[in-house]
């Protein structure tokens, strides 16, 4: 199980890589494992505003459909368009090739969530 | 909470790195470690893909009126069997709804060996049970002693033939043969029929309970992957078969779930079969559909179906297929609107257009020849 240090996370298994205004996220290796295979993924739309906890996405396996949460608010400015035909870079690269949105405008909120060490010891609870 | 079930190959499930859920009220694998789309593509590909199905049911039926018996309690036509063969058939309630769907094996004339939904599996040994008073014939639950185990996929007898001197070619499509297993140096006894729940050629074993870690691991060394739930669903679903509890119920008949087809109405008398002729008459309370997203989108039982903005019924069963390369769907409809041509699944407050499809959703490799 993967928690690289550099990111925040969320108690939904959500991880937030925070650049000055703006935030990239996607979901942990542990949340991977436990949607399993991902087939497909409903992204929100660019300029859609979200605000932290509210679901904006779904990623949906071969057994059900999985919400995501913002895990900041803000006003997303891009979307992985690559996991319309490629949904499996979520199990595949989860902190990577698996992001799904960008937002900017992130307030401070972040500062509540969770670092790696916190995150890994959240998930042995 | 209830204590779940377990077979007698949960241990085998858990070291091979199983995701146990509970279904049917046992402790099953829904997934392994390859995951749910390798599992898929093993049994829809070249592979031989091993299941653990032994929380389904089996009954013994035995006695001089055991056709009589059969022929009252289930909707096909046992008659119509040879021994050896297998049938898919219903139990109907005096309504016409489903009590469960099962499969019928004949042995002989006064000995018939059935398959049932572990869900269902208490409620249909009680009603065989009331119903077999009147009839001599014994009713026996053998669930507990059996184990069940489906080997499905392009190479399912290349697998199973080593391990057995019984030639596997000499099982057509929907029959059985009783036959010694070779595993490991241990002689077990099986019933093994050309029958499943994928579209792909392959078997079901019933074998006792003690021999299922040895033939278990034995189907494994010879190449076959283990699957869980999650991609049998996926098989089935694309296949249309019907599963309890979404497509077939107490709430409908064989005239709505298109099961016509194993409901002989000109057999003689059966339990549910006038109820079957009044509502053949009256025609179908719903019309069950197989329906394909045209964009993006994963269907899912309950999900509403909508003609223009109308709600016109509901998801049965809803998968993404991985070969058809799109979101598939059972689900029932009024009637009225069955031939619409604006038909769109619910998926979270939003229209997904959806078109009217023939089943299988993809093409089925049972063999049928022979």
């Amino acid at each position: 199980m993967t928690i690289p240090a550099n990111l925040k996370y969320t108690k939904d298994h959500e991880w937030v890589r925070i650049d000055g205004e703006e935030a990239e996220f996607g979901v942990t290796d542990h949340a991977q494992e436990a949607i399993g295979d991902v087939v497909f993924v409903e992204l929100p739309e660019v300029g859609q505003r979200v605000t932290a906890g509210e679901s904006f996405a779904v990623i949906e396996s071969s057994k059900a459909a999985s919400d995501v949460y913002a895990p900041v608010s803000g006003e997303i400015i891009a979307i992985n368009e690559a996991l319309e035909d490629a949904p499996q870079l979520i199990n595949e690269d989860p902190y990577g090739k698996g992001w799904i949105a960008r937002i900017r405008e992130v307030g401070d909120e972040h500062q509540e969530l969770m670092d790696a060490e916190t995150y890994g010891v959240f998930l042995q609870e | 909470m209830t204590e779940l079930a377990k077979t007698p190959l949960y241990d085998a499930h858990v070291a091979l790195g199983g995701k146990i859920v509970p279904f049917a009220g046992y402790a099953m694998p829904v997934q392994y470690t390859a995951g749910v789309l390798k599992e898929y593509h093993c049994v829809r590909g070249d592979g031989a893909g091993l299941f653990d199905i032994s929380h389904m049911g089996q009954v013994r039926v035995n006695g001089s009126q055991a056709l009589a018996f059969l022929q009252y309690a289930t909707s096909n036509n046992v008659a119509a069997l040879d021994d050896g063969q297998v049938q898919y058939s219903a139990l109907l309630n005096s309504d016409g709804t489903f009590i469960d769907d099962i499969t019928t094996y004949k042995i002989t004339d006064d000995h018939y060996y059935l398959c049932i939904n572990a869900a269902n599996r208490h409620k249909d040994v009680a009603h065989l049970q009331a119903l077999a008073a009147s009839y001599d014939v014994s009713v026996v639950d053998e669930s507990d002693r059996t184990t069940l185990l489906a080997l499905q996929g392009q190479q399912a007898q290349a697998c199973l033939q080593p391990l057995t001197g019984t030639p596997l070619d000499d099982i057509a499509y929907y029959h059985f043969a009783a036959c010694t297993l070779d595993c490991g140096g241990q002689s077990v006894a099986a019933v093994i029929s050309r029958t499943g729940y994928t579209g792909e050629d392959g078997f079901e074993l019933y074998l006792p309970n003690e021999a299922a870690a040895a033939v278990w691991d034995a189907l494994l060394a010879a190449g076959a992957q283990p699957i869980g739930l999650a991609a049998r669903d996926m098989l089935r679903t694309e296949m249309g078969y019907a599963l309890y509890g979404h497509e077939i119920s107490d709430t409908v008949t064989p005239v709505e779930a298109r099961l016509m087809w194993i409901t002989k109405l000109d057999k003689g008398d059966f339990l549910g079969r006038e109820a079957v002729l009044a509502r053949r008459e009256a025609g179908a309370k719903q019309a069950l559909l197989a329906l394909k997203l045209t964009g993006r989108g994963i269907p899912r039982q309950g999900y509403r179906v909508l003609a223009g903005d109308m709600a016109v019924g509901e998801v049965t069963s809803g998968q993404h297929s991985p070969l058809a390369g799109a979101g598939i769907a059972l689900a029932y409809v009024e009637p009225a609107y069955a031939d619409s041509d604006r038909l769109a699944i619910e998926i979270r407050c939003k229209a997904a257009a959806a078109e009217r499809t023939d089943l299988p959703f993809v093409r089925s490799r049972v063999r049928r020849n022979k």
